[in-house]
């Protein structure tokens, strides 16, 4: 058996200590373990960013990342976003804009789009579209996705 | 027309709030105490007799709960949506790659990975067959039977052979078309346990009765005995129409009395899903000198891979919209379904017609520069409308064709010409029409859906519903239908839908039938309720029932709306006061005729839809790459009942076919596909859509509910065949193969050098 290691980290502002095997991937820590289901495996090959998590403030695929890789890190999941009681802002817009459809892209997508508005609350309809281009969806065709973006950042000042 | 309040008004999605705070639980994300890990052993090749499965030494490591093969399989050994040729554990004949052999269940999933490794199986390749046409060769080897010709749609209309000879114009070309992947992010998965004597199954599925009928079949129980509910479905577009983890699930779950979890990985995703069928397309079109159609001729071969499917339904879509949405007074249509070695075709959104549109609208194209006349003007004077002959001699039922949404995408594509300020230099910009039509609902064949609806004592109502919501909305919709026709809020009506054990049938989510069908059905449902409620309320106001108007959940007396009248909620009571109850039930069934097997006549449908695309592009001429700039996109969808929803379908459908028209391509090689990823498949991200303008066009259906036709497909249909017209408007080359890659683009253009 190979030895778990122990690890401490910031994980929707709270703090995480716990035991992980080395190889653990951050993805299935958050999904089996801790069962924050919102982070989802689309391919678990970093091709689809339905499991984007934010770590330190940039966007990641989790299923690209091993678990003893956030020791001493900030991790924000959807779960981290908003909740029934107090929406994101983005999440209000993504509901009022249309952009949800079968949903399954929607909390990487909403995570990449925090990232971009955190660094960049003005960005312009090109950035946007940068800025997503690692989250595929393959129900919106991004439209309603950008403009509840858009939305968001129109209302920034 | 009195006015909706809630029917044409962009509610908000019922499920989108869960969807945006990640709680949402998809198959993948449900969890059990005790739950068992699955895993299914495939072939590595495409073709072979099996000879043994020996699974003796997986059987026996620790952790290992249960390992199926054939000899395991109850009932019947075969599934398949039209016949049941595909076995749910191959026993003798592998016929793919990816053919399922074995199912581990276990406590950990690598321990079940570990078993996979210990189950020998020992095999004779046979020789395979991977090329639709040589497969209907007399010699070619067979994969299924005596002939991998499984069907063969004909459609004849008028004397072809005289109309060809009188023609003053012909045109003919071979079109090529490729297998197209879905591509839902959410990958199949699903759950089973038992719940006393009855299996619970819940997955990612477009059509739980279908999944219940297939699992009690193989199980060998009773239907009733199999409760099949739909879980969260991350998309679907025709890939979860057939049945993919449930079976093993239900046979696991009966053989362990464990919950049992399945969920496929982007990899088996790809190999064991059904994919859209690759095409060769030979197509003859005879047009007089002032373009006016005379005859069409139309050959489609189509590569359905190893097992049927939903196969021959999409072939004959093909062959019955082969036309387009144009007036042919003379048509001669063969369309083949024929099996290969290959990954299996199935039902993929536009169902067969998209394969059509870009041949016919090339078609259209040539005639058009061969007469003199402009694009648009040979569709408009070609169009099908209100009375006019389909070639299957069907009637149109209402509406003026594509006139109504060729007029404002064309429109909305001059005013923006007008505007871009564009110097040619080595990119070249055009611009493409393509139209469409597409029947709503299965072709030519019964495909009912139902409805119950149980208006609870406080004014809030349950509607029961077997139609899957897989991301379209269909949950929503159907709930605007209730509120609307009882007086009701949109938030007072709860949707339960596809759940075996508590909906009706809702047929599948496919055919773009569920906002028609299961929408009449739930209008029924609804006017069942009402017709209580109305008489009930005629006789405590003393006046005539069609006096009586629901309206903001109230109770009124037309001409008396300002008079307090009684809420619903009061009416309610007084019916259970009188021991009334208020449920309704509906069903609905289109009225169509089946197709004749020789001449393919018949109505096959009730109703259409029709959507006209304007592109424009910009054709790199020293490197080929093809970018779409603008997408006007105009579809008719009779009414919208919601309209932010049916934008965001024409968006979403028309992404799906740009993928398809410029790069999306399943590669195979002998069999085996060789992009199994999204590093290798690619669909479109977001820097790769044009500005999207979708136009919503409402020439309403007099049997839709209030006027409302489908519209989940038909946005996919048009968008690669204006591609390819505008690419020829741009640089003056035909690609007359899917996609339009740089390659071939770059290749044309040395060809005209
Ligand atoms: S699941 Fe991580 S990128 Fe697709
Ligand atoms: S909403 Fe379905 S993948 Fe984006």
């Amino acid at each position: 058996m190979e030895e778990k290691m122990k690890i401490k980290f910031l994980l929707n502002k709270k703090n995480i200590e716990v035991e992980v095997l080395p190889n653990r991937r951050l993805i299935d820590f958050l999904r089996d373990d801790l069962d924050l289901i919102g982070t989802k495996l689309g391919c678990g090959e970093g091709d689809c960013g339905a499991c984007t998590v934010i770590i330190n403030g940039k966007t990641a695929n989790s299923c690209l990342v091993l678990a003893p890789q956030v020791d001493g890190k900030e991790v924000i999941t959807i779960e981290g976003l908003g909740d029934y009681d107090k929406l994101d802002s983005l999440q209000q817009a993504f509901i009022d804009e249309g952009a949800v459809q079968c949903g399954f892209c929607t909390p990487g997508m909403l995570l990449s789009a925090k990232t971009l508005l955190d660094e960049n609350p003005k960005p312009s309809r090109e950035e946007i579209m940068r800025s997503m281009s690692g989250n595929l969806c393959r129900c919106t065709g991004y439209v309603k996705i950008a403009n509840a973006i858009e939305k968001v950042a129109n209302a920034n000042n | 027309m009195e006015e909706l309040s809630v029917v044409g008004k962009s509610v908000i999605r019922k499920d989108a709030l869960d969807k945006v705070l990640g709680k949402t639980r998809y198959s993948a994300d449900i969890k059990m105490p005790g739950m068992l890990y699955v895993k299914v052993l495939r072939s590595t090749v495409p073709h072979a007799l099996v000879q043994k499965i020996d699974v003796t030494v997986a059987k026996a490591l620790a952790g290992v709960a249960a390992v199926l093969t054939a000899d395991d399989v109850p009932g019947l050994n075969g599934h398949g949506i039209i016949i049941k040729d595909e076995p749910v554990l191959v026993k003798d004949k592998i016929r793919k790659i990816g053919d399922p052999l074995a199912v581990v269940a276990a406590e950990t999933e690598e321990i079940a990975i570990q078993a996979l490794k210990h189950i020998v199986v020992e095999l004779e390749e046979l020789p395979a067959v991977f090329d639709a046409v040589e497969a209907m060769q007399d010699d070619s080897p067979k994969v299924h039977g005596k002939s991998n010709i499984l069907a063969v749609r004909k459609i004849f209309k008028g004397e072809i052979d005289e109309a060809f000879a009188a023609a003053d114009i012909v045109v003919e070309n071979v079109y090529y078309t490729q297998m197209q992947e879905h591509s839902y992010i959410e990958p199949e998965a699903g759950i089973a346990y038992m719940d006393g004597n009855q299996v619970v199954i819940k997955a990612s599925t477009q059509n739980t009765h279908f999944d219940c009928r297939e699992v009690a079949r193989n199980l060998g129980v009773p239907q009733s005995r199999i409760r099949m509910i739909q879980a969260p479905t991350g998309g679907g577009f025709g890939g979860k129409l057939d049945v993919s983890v449930q079976i093993y699930l239900a046979l696991l779950a009966m053989k362990t009395r464990k919950p049992v979890r399945l969920v496929y990985s982007r990899e088996e995703s790809i190999i064991a899903s059904t994919k859209r069928h690759p095409c060769r397309i030979r197509y003859r079109t005879a047009a007089d000198k002032q373009g006016k159609l005379l005859a069409v001729d139309v050959e489609a071969i189509a590569d359905t891979g190893a097992y049927a499917s939903y196969g021959p339904a999409p072939v004959t879509r093909l062959a019955v919209h082969a036309t387009g949405p144009y007036e042919v007074p003379n048509v001669r249509i063969y369309a083949y379904t024929v099996y290969t070695n290959n990954p299996t075709a199935g039902a993929m959104r536009g169902f067969g017609v998209p394969q059509a549109a870009f041949a016919y609208e090339q078609q259209m194209d040539m005639i058009a520069e061969r007469v003199g006349i402009s694009p648009l003007a040979v569709r408009m004077i070609n169009s099908l409308k209100k009375g006019s002959k389909m070639a299957t001699g069907q009637m149109i039922p209402s509406g003026p064709g594509i006139s109504s949404t060729l007029l404002p995408a064309y429109d909305k594509a001059i005013q923006t010409k007008a505007l871009a300020g564009y110097e040619p230099s080595v990119k070249k910009r055009g611009y493409g029409l393509g139209c469409m039509f597409f029947g709503v609902g299965n072709t030519g064949q019964p495909n009912p859906a139902g409805a119950f609806l149980d208006l609870l004592d406080d004014g809030s109502a349950n509607l029961m519903v077997g139609a899957a919501d897989i991301g379209q909305g269909s949950n929503t919709i159907l709930a605007q239908i209730v509120a609307e026709e009882l007086g009701m809020d949109f938030e007072d009506v709860q949707v339960t839908s596809a759940d075996t054990g508590v909906t009706p049938d809702g047929g599948a989510t496919s055919a773009s039938r569920q906002t028609y069908i299961s929408g009449n059905a739930t209008l029924l449902a609804a006017k069942e309720v009402k017709q209580l409620l109305l008489a009930e309320a005629a006789a405590l106001f003393g006046v005539a029932q069609d006096k009586i108007v629901l309206k903001n959940r109230q109770v009124m007396v037309v001409g008396q709306e300002s008079k307090d009248g009684i809420s619903i909620k009061q009416l309610i009571t007084v019916c259970r006061s009188k021991g009334k109850m208020t449920l309704g039930h509906g069903w609905f069934n289109p009225s169509t005729t089946a197709l004749d097997d020789e001449t393919g006549q018949g109505e096959p449908y009730e109703a259409y839809s029709f959507g006209s695309q304007v592109v424009e592009v910009e054709v790199d001429t020293e490197t080929g790459v093809v970018e779409v700039l603008n997408l006007y996109a105009a579809h008719d969808v009779g009414q919208a009942i919601n309209p932010l929803h049916v934008q965001a379908q024409i968006e979403g459908g028309s992404i799906m076919g740009l993928g398809y028209g410029l790069y999306e391509d399943m590669k195979k090689v002998e069999g085996k596909i060789k992009t199994s990823s999204f590093a290798t498949y690619l669909i479109p991200t977001s820097l790769d859509i044009p500005s999207i303008q979708a136009i919503i066009v409402e020439d309403k259906a007099d049997t839709g509910p209030f006027g409302a036709k489908g519209l989940g497909e038909t946005s996919l249909v048009p968008t690669a065949a204006a591609i390819a017209n505008a690419v020829y408007d741009a640089v003056g080359i035909r690609i007359k193969s899917l996609p339009i890659t740089p390659e071939k683009v770059l290749r044309a253009l040395e060809e005209t050098r």
